[in-house]
């Protein structure tokens, strides 16, 4: 391991063992301490998050994936103000994009997907995370810091394809991951049918997050998965746009799940609740749009390129 | 082209005056402080902090009135709702005291809408807006009072290496840019006809009708990266570990500021694990008759 790896390792693992030693010593000073009305196990999984990019840069590190050049870095900025810009406007306040049967569509997540496919993980992951910090702060929505790692990691994940230099020999794999991954959300959404949908307001029926999912909604991953299929095949015969769809379902489905999964040591929710009430309503959408929109921006971005030869 | 937030030199401004990596360092330190707690009493000094750093920023009303506006709309649009609604609060409190009850004089389908105001929802919609405006005023503050040369060096001194220090930069300076992107594109689609305001149709139309928008923004913004990217080559960008035309020097208020950023964020962290960060309910509104299930 060379020095300059060994202290970003060094670096991660002294910022999870500062706030794991906080809430130790929290807990010493107030036994009755709910860690949940506290703000620190956010600072904990974003440690955890970053200790997961790591392990994936140390076990694929031989590839040239991980190389920044002038091009990543640019386009790295471009991804991350892209997907702050359109954080910002889609998120309800500016433009209403008004939902169907609970599903909030939030178009900005294609943007990590297609930069983390396009030019990398890398770009992906600062796509995904830096855009995400940058719309929030943009409108004020606080600090969520363990989403905005749940964000690169759908880039991250995404940028993972450029690892196989046969594209097709990958599809399949990912395809059951995210297949296995879909079932398992499926079926706790029916154990938790009467959870609330955590993430939907209705503001001119005063309705947030104490109304039961909807059946289209619980059932959105699934909706979602069904689609990427589709497009997979349709596509059989552009290997870019079905490796492109493929990738993006995988990486939305790990990174929203982490952020899904945080909120039940953060928030204190219980398991079913965060599958339910968080992970479906926020991964499902995603799905539809990587669905249908990962094609059209794949297709747009051959397209110029070879109108301008690069 | 690339459009610049709204930055210009004021002479007076403190914020101004400060290094840039103390007032980020800060304003990190300030941003955990204010996520550790939903306490009225511990959320009032960080508003007056804010205060006094928006009113001493030289910032006038007619350069920001559109930034102020926006939040104002948002805080008092989400605060509101938190009222009527009681949203997000549940997690912080499971038995309301309710002041007043108002029913609607009619049914849909046997459910008559019923408004509540509790002691807890008070509470909870005022805290939400004295914390959310504390930290969307902070936020404003970074792109009227940092000076846009200055980015790629404060992320720089703040640890970052090279490269991203610089995808930093960059990320900022394509904010605005980008939205006056988007802005040009929805105007020339209204044009021919596209109108955002009015998607109809079943998910997945309403999902593809979002494609004239976001599709010619992204790709237009990969197309233009080229010169820069071209620019930046030319200039052996990455090539060796570079040098900054300037260079950020620290001066004692800047780390008199550093300093108490850091002991704001270690006192609200140990109130936090004491138990003060939860919501607090003044004694008087606890008087109120208990909401029954």
């Amino acid at each position: 391991m060379d020095r300059k790896t060994l202290s970003v390792l060094l670096a991660l693992a002294a910022v999870l063992v500062f706030f794991l030693a906080i809430i130790w010593i929290g807990g010493m000073l107030n036994p009755s301490l709910q860690l949940d009305q506290t703000a620190l196990l956010r600072f904990v999984f974003v440690a955890v998050g970053l200790v997961i990019v790591f392990v994936i840069y140390w076990l694929t590190k031989s590839s040239g994936i991980w190389q920044v050049g002038t091009r990543e870095v640019v386009y790295m900025a471009i991804g991350a103000a892209l997907y702050a810009v359109f954080s910002y406007l889609f998120n309800g306040t500016v433009f209403v994009v008004p939902s169907v049967s609970q599903v909030a569509l939030r178009p900005a997540i294609v943007i990590p997907m297609f930069f983390g496919y396009t030019f990398g993980p890398v770009v992906g992951f600062f796509s995904g995370a830096v855009g995400n910090m940058f719309g929030d702060a943009l409108t004020g929505f606080g600090l969520s810091p363990q989403w905005s790692i749940g964000n690169g990691l759908v880039g991250l994940i995404a940028g993972l394809a450029l690892l196989y230099p046969d594209k097709k020999k990958s599809l399949n794999n990912v395809l059951i991951a995210g297949g296995v991954l879909t079932l398992l959300a499926t079926a706790i959404y029916f154990i938790g049918k009467s959870t609330p949908n955590m993430l939907f307001f209705d503001v001119p029926n005063n309705i947030f997050g104490d109304q039961p999912i909807t059946v289209i909604a619980g059932l959105s991953v699934l909706i979602g998965f069904v689609l990427v299929l589709l497009a997979r095949f349709l596509f059989g015969a552009n290997l870019d746009i079905a490796a492109a769809v493929t990738w993006s379902m995988l990486g939305n489905l790990i990174g929203i799940g982490f952020a899904a999964l945080s909120d039940i040591w953060i928030n204190g929710y219980p398991p079913v609740a965060a599958i339910v009430g968080e992970f479906i309503p926020a991964a499902g959408p995603n799905l539809i749009f990587a669905a249908v929109l990962i094609p059209l921006l794949v297709g747009a971005y051959a397209a110029m390129r070879r109108q301008t030869g690069r | 082209m690339l459009v610049t937030w709204r930055y210009r030199p004021r002479p007076n401004s403190v914020v101004q005056n400060l290094d840039p990596r103390a007032w980020m360092i800060f304003f990190a330190c300030f941003l955990v402080a204010t996520v550790m707690t939903w306490d009225l009493r511990l959320l009032l000094p960080l508003l007056a902090i804010a205060l006094f750093f928006i009113l001493s920023s030289r910032l006038t009303w007619r350069e920001t009135r559109r930034a102020w506006l926006f939040i104002t709309g948002f805080v008092v649009f989400f605060s509101t709702l938190t009222l009527l609604t009681g949203r997000g609060g549940m997690e912080h409190y499971a038995v309301e005291h309710v002041i007043a009850t108002t029913r609607a004089p009619f049914s849909i389908l046997g459910w008559t809408p019923t408004l509540i105001l509790s002691s807890e929802r008070l509470m909870f919609a005022l805290s939400m807006l004295v914390r959310v405006f504390s930290l969307a005023s902070m936020t404003v503050l970074i792109p009227y009072c940092i000076n846009p040369a200055l980015y790629g060096i404060t992320f720089r001194g703040l640890g970052m290496p090279d490269k991203f220090a610089y995808a930093m930069d960059l990320t900022m300076r394509f904010i605005p840019t980008f939205g006056r992107d988007f802005q040009l594109t929805m105007d020339a689609q209204r044009a021919r006809g596209y109108e955002l305001e009015k998607l109809e149709g079943g998910l997945l139309a309403q999902v593809r009708k979002l494609a004239p928008l976001l599709v010619p923004v992204t790709i237009h913004a990969i197309a233009g990266s080229e010169d820069i990217i071209d620019a930046m080559d030319l200039r052996a960008f990455g090539v060796q570990p570079r040098t900054w035309l300037i260079e950020l020097v620290y001066r004692h208020r800047d780390r008199g500021l550093i300093a108490a950023g850091v002991m704001l964020m270690v006192a609200y962290i140990a109130l936090s694990l004491i138990g003060l960060g939860r919501l607090w309910v003044p004694e008087a509104l606890l008087t109120f008759p208990v909401l029954s299930p």
